[in-house]
């Protein structure tokens, strides 16, 4: 039999609303799959139906050819299967031995702990990958990339079969995604299948066998890697196609917004200079551990430089805090939406005006209410955030609106420039494009716009420049006109 | 290795505590005789004990318990009154003691898991609920007799001696019975698999639940455990002071929370050692005890303790800034 | 908390309240229900309110204040020594200008003591619930040695006036704390620290990273909590014409009792003034009521246990019903085919 798992005509609806609808899925045993499909698409729910958490309401689910009867993650796990989420269900203040190792201690369930054992069966999973982590490490110490590594570990003690991976390369520097990828081809030669759910095309097709693709709820196909190309795919997963066009920027030598001029903060980065023109958008890439992030938040005063200038529209400002960034013209936008972006359970209109709130004062001092609201609403249409009413949580939203909210704030604040860390990220397809199409409008307005970014064909097909960094250091100045997006990632990966 | 130790928070306070043995002892030599020591570790067993249930509530996670004195606190009553009504020995004081105070513990433990409320929150209503009782049952009164065992038990010296005035000292049972706690409670954090999911559960509790770690039988036993110290604590106070008086141990809660936290306990959940929680209460016994030697008024000691805590938690914090500030997050190259 | 949930959480401790007020009518039905007993209610609320508002606003923010009740009682101390330096023995014949100028310097030893927390806290980064429980170690042994554990009393007639006195039938601390109660009403919705302080307490990070000026916001925060420390004490002074060391310290766990009843999320962000007092008058209902039947007051505490334990257990059951219920609202509001997030 070389069918791992079927699932076979499953239906799931939650409160009289479809989630999944007469869903056809198989998995072979060994076989790297792949689960593609955008938020919304059903995937979370196939997902928490294959590893027990959910009951279908309708089909049936076989294992190695066996109908599945009975739900709940502990007989998921002795199918075999099981599931390693986006927050890893890692324990922080345990070592790396330990995580490893106590979902099977629990198996075992002995009232004693036998640590030499603890330590053979750590080192054992470790071995069978071949990674080497330091086992008394506390895992809240390691780096995400390792901490990962440490979760598949932690699969592999029990009689592994199939491994889903939620959304694993979400945050992960290519390094580490290579790593991971080497892991996942070698748990295949264990004849382990590997389900990935992704949202990133580039790995999707690089090392998946089959790629299934969800939309609304319903299988739209599996198709083998060989006949998938980036288009199709999206058209699949969209039901429509996508392409974009390049950024060129259009006005000769238009003035400088930001004039940066070595800049330098121990740890973080040293001697930075360049340039933002007015209308451009220059992309800022490197590999995480680069600078660019922290480059970013010195200028926007999170963690501000020690050394160097700052020039705003001509002006040298020095910036200690978020209030001078602000004050001076300049707005960030964080790559970590959920933590740093946004405030979840506030509504939209009160993220969108949480950063001109000292601009909604009244005479008397005190915020002036209906201003707010009608300040909320004008951002809320002019970015065309989808919501009918924005006094609902953000929470509710979808991640391409919440960027539409977090994008709203800041231009609320009408910057000079805008700094974008990796605004994309996490959100579908056909989002991307849009947001991809307001930026490019707000450099049109006269913006400077820095896009930090991990994606080199979002950055070569948005950028006019774009800044590489390594190790603290920006190493290169291109212009993105007529350069391919491989070239510049090799630039980005080269040693020197 | 030295690094290693340099960044336990342990190490800092052992250093403080040896200062501090110093400082007194310059002031008054009577401070490092056995005679003194021996005789602040006893007073301090009760509270010493109460400390290793409160670490493990710390340690599973969220708000602390306020009830464990309260509980200690009844079943002094009722160890008290019973045996002098039933007789008995210490052995079955002892087991009475934990039984009732385990009981009670497992009324807190129940309800804080089944209405997923704050343990702060429940332990309050618990407090009132314990306390009020025994209040009303015993009408308030003190006990000045108890049964002669507990100043028997109480009264059992190793390595007895005569002291000048002619009286005897030694070490008494109650800073074993301590001993014995500690030992106990790293047993079962160290060794055995519930003490680990205590760690799991304070680290991340969703987690936690996803690997099948029971997490209701973890809370109900920490809880249970408490209580069991308590009752264990309240025989001790018994045989010391050999009387009850009905709201002497309650009030005492946050000095032994901040005794713990001192020790390394973190207030977030998934932190803190025995080694710690010890120190700890070492320290509050040293200060409220050179206090005493140093003729400083009992008043002083809620201020010296206030200090104490202040710079800690003041230092600590101070230190973990600086430890932001300066991270490497990125290796420059040239 | 988004209003119309807040609505809903309001209209339970209503129905709460009324149950209460029927139940202890029945139970008492010549003293209960009786103009004098209002009174008399209105006259020993706002104490617990005080405090349980400061406390409220120090969770706002996520953090706790366990100082509340120490520093008030550090304020009436101040207060008594300035007065004893200004009118020697005769502090309870003082006059306006000395009473209110001791009271100004009580008020500065609270203020004082708020913006010590407030910069632990802001600047130094120190977890609240460690501050705070510093701070009130060292105010209680503070306390201890300037009063050597006894009673100081002979406060002057203007504040006895303030603790004991009645305007048009209705008792001054009540009026004060209506009065308080909407300014700072005010404050929460209108000021930009009020808003900023809901913003910060649910999510520190964005809101640090979305132009709030986070440790202003905290400092004012910790001095706000700590004027309403200063207001519990004048009333106390005027109420019971001494002050103590540790007086009402069983009040603490009352305060925090109020606020998970008033709907304040411990881990901060959420909570209304309107809960609030709704809470804090379930709270003094319940008291009175159960004092008025003349049991064994630590039955009565025994009993106030019990309580708790029910009003947790009808909140829990309470908010399982309205999520059940707004998820079938949603269901019936969402077309075929879509899915809501909560199914993803």
């Amino acid at each position: 039999m070389d069918e791992f798992l079927r699932l076979h005509d499953i239906h799931k609806s939650f409160v009289g609303v479809y989630a999944l609808r007469s869903v056809e899925f198989v998995i072979r045993r060994g076989e790297i799959h792949c689960l593609v499909g955008e938020n919304g698409s059903g995937k979370s729910t196939l997902i928490k139906i294959i590893s027990g958490v959910l009951e279908p309401d309708r089909g049936q689910m076989f294992v190695e050819g066996r109908p599945v009867d009975h739900r709940g993650s502990a007989a998921t796990m002795a199918r075999g299967i099981q599931v390693i989420y986006q927050d890893l269900s890692l324990f922080p203040n345990l070592s790396v031995a330990e995580n490893i190792a106590i979902a099977e201690l629990k198996e075992q369930a002995r009232a004693l702990v036998d640590w030499r054992a603890v330590r053979r069966i750590a080192r054992a999973a470790m071995d069978r990958i071949k990674v080497d982590i330091d086992p008394d490490a506390l895992v809240g110490e390691l780096p995400i990339g390792l901490q990962q590594l440490v979760a598949i570990c932690r699969a592999l003690t029990s009689d592994l079969k199939l491994l889903i991976l939620d959304e694993p390369t979400a945050s992960l520097p290519k390094r580490d995604i290579d790593n991971l990828l080497a892991v996942v081809r070698d748990l295949q030669r264990h004849r382990i299948a590997v389900l990935f759910v992704s949202h990133k095309l580039n790995e999707i097709l690089e090392v998946a066998e089959r790629i299934t693709v969800l939309r609304d709820g319903e299988s739209v196909g599996t198709l083998p890697r060989g006949e998938l190309t980036d288009e199709k795919l999206v058209a699949l997963m969209t039901g429509r196609t996508l392409s974009e066009t390049r950024f060129r920027l259009e006005a000769p030598r238009p003035p400088a917004l930001l004039e940066v001029r070595g800049l330098g903060k121990r740890h973080n980065f040293e001697d930075v200079s360049f340039e933002v023109r007015k209308g451009e958008i220059v992309g800022l890439t490197g590999l995480i551990g680069s600078g660019r992030t922290e480059l970013a938040l010195a200028l926007f005063g999170v963690s501000p430089a020690e050394r160097g200038t700052v020039k705003v529209e001509g002006r040298e400002v020095h910036i200690a805090s978020v209030q001078d960034a602000v004050e001076a013209g300049i707005a960030y936008v964080p790559e970590n939406r959920l933590v740093e972006g946004l405030i979840m359970r506030q509504s939209v209109a009160d993220n969108v005006t949480v950063a001109i709130l000292d601009r909604l004062l009244d005479r008397l001092g005190l915020l002036d209410l209906q201003e707010r609201a009608r300040k909320a609403d004008a951002w809320v249409k002019a970015l065309e955030v989808k919501v009918a009413d924005p006094g609902v949580p953000v929470q509710t939203l979808s991640g391409g609106n919440q960027q539409r909210v977090v994008l709203a704030k800041w231009l609320a604040a009408e910057p000079r420039i805008l700094i974008l860390d990796g605004p994309t990220v996490g959100i579908d397809v056909m989002a991307k494009g849009a947001i991809h199409e307001l930026i490019r409008g707000l450099a049109g307005k006269g913006l400077g716009v820095l896009l930090i970014t991990d994606e080199i064909p979002e950055a070569v097909n948005n950028c006019n420049r774009i800044l590489i960094m390594r190790s603290g250091k920006i190493r290169l100045a291109l212009d993105t006109a007529g350069i391919e997006a491989e070239r510049v990632q090799k630039l980005v990966e080269a040693r020197s | 290795m030295l690094k290693r130790l340099l960044r336990q928070n342990e190490t800092y306070l052992v250093i403080l505590i040896a200062v501090l043995c110093v400082g007194i002892t310059l002031a008054n030599p009577a401070f490092l005789t056995f005679e003194n020591v021996s005789g602040f570790l006893k007073s301090s067993s009760m509270v010493g004990i109460m400390a290793v249930g409160t670490l493990f509530v710390l340690i599973l996670g969220g708000t602390p318990d306020v009830s464990f004195t309260a509980i200690a606190q009844v079943v002094e009553y009722a160890v008290a009154v019973l045996t002098l009504r039933y007789g008995g020995n210490i052995f079955s004081a002892l087991l009475l003691a934990a039984a009732l105070g385990g009981l009670m513990g497992l009324v807190n433990g129940v309800t804080i898991h089944a209405f997923r409320v704050p343990t702060i929150i429940v332990t309050i209503a618990t407090f009132n609920i314990y306390f009020g009782m025994m209040y009303v049952i015993t009408a308030g009164k003190l006990i000045n007799v108890v049964h002669p065992m507990f100043k028997r038990f109480g009264g059992i010296l190793l390595f007895p001696e005569t002291s000048r005035i002619g009286g005897t000292y030694g070490l008494s049972l109650m800073p074993l019975i301590w001993l014995g706690a500690l030992v106990l409670g790293w047993l079962i954090l160290r060794r055995t698999f519930i003490g680990r999911s205590i760690y799991a559960m304070g680290g991340n509790e969703t987690a936690a639940e996803r690997v099948g770690i029971p997490t209701r039988r973890t809370r109900v036993f920490v809880f249970t455990f408490v209580g069991i110290l308590s009752g264990i604590a309240a025989v001790v106070h018994l045989s010391i002071v050999q009387s009850v008086v009905p709201n002497i141990i309650v009030g005492h809660e946050l000095e032994v929370i901040a005794a713990v936290v001192i020790g390394g306990a973190s207030v977030f959940g998934g932190q803190g050692t025995l080694t710690g929680t010890f120190l700890g209460v070492l320290l509050f016994a040293i200060l409220n005890n050179g206090l005493t030697l140093l003729n400083f008024s009992s008043y002083w000691y809620n201020v010296a303790i206030g200090v104490v805590i202040t710079a800690a938690i003041t230092i600590s914090a101070y230190q973990q800034l600086r430890q932001k500030r300066t991270r490497v997050n990125v290796k420059v190259e040239a | 908390m988004t209003t119309h949930r807040r609505g809903s959480a309001n209209r339970s401790l209503v129905a709460i309240l009324v149950g209460i007020v029927i139940l202890m009518s029945a139970l008492n039905p010549q003293r209960f229900p009786t103009l004098s007993n209002v009174i008399s209610m209105a006259y020993q609320l706002p104490i617990i309110a005080f405090l349980a508002i400061g406390m409220m606003v120090s969770m706002l923010g996520g953090g706790i204040n366990l100082a509340i009740i120490a520093t008030a009682n550090f304020t009436g101390i101040v207060t008594m020594l300035l007065l004893r330096a200004m009118a020697g023995a005769a502090t309870d014949e003082a006059s306006l200008a000395i009473s209110l100028l001791a009271m100004g310097g009580g008020l500065g030893a609270a203020l004082l003591v708020g913006a010590a927390m407030g910069f632990l806290i802001a600047y130094v980064e120190v977890p609240a619930i460690l501050a705070t429980l510093a701070v009130m170690t060292l105010l209680n042994g503070v306390n201890v040695v300037i009063t050597r554990g006894y009673t100081w009393s002979g406060f002057p007639p203007f504040l006895l006036g303030i603790g004991n006195g009645i305007v048009g039938g209705i008792p001054i601390p009540f009026l004060v704390l209506l009065g308080v109660c909407l300014v700072l009403g005010v404050v929460l919705k209108r000021t930009r620290t009020g808003v900023s302080l809901y913003l910060l307490g649910s999510n520190p990070v964005a809101a640090r990273y979305s132009n709030v000026p986070v440790r202003a916001v905290l400092m004012r925060e910790y001095l706000l909590s700590a004027l309403f420390s200063a207001l519990t004490a004048f009333i106390m002074m005027g109420q019971l014409n001494s002050v103590k060391a540790n007086y009402a310290e069983s009040y603490l766990l009352v305060a925090v009792l109020a606020c998970f009843l008033g709907g304040v999320d411990p881990f901060g962000g959420a909570g209304t003034l309107s809960g609030m007092v709704l809470a804090v008058v379930i709270l003094q209902l319940v008291s009175t009521g159960v004092n008025l039947l003349r049991l064994d007051p630590f039955f009565i505490q025994a009993m106030w246990g019990f309580i708790i334990v029910l009003l947790i257990a009808a909140n829990h059951f309470g908010a399982r019903y309205r999520e059940r219920r707004r998820l079938s609202a949603v269901a019936l509001a969402e077309p075929a085919g879509s899915t809501p997030p909560a199914a993803r």
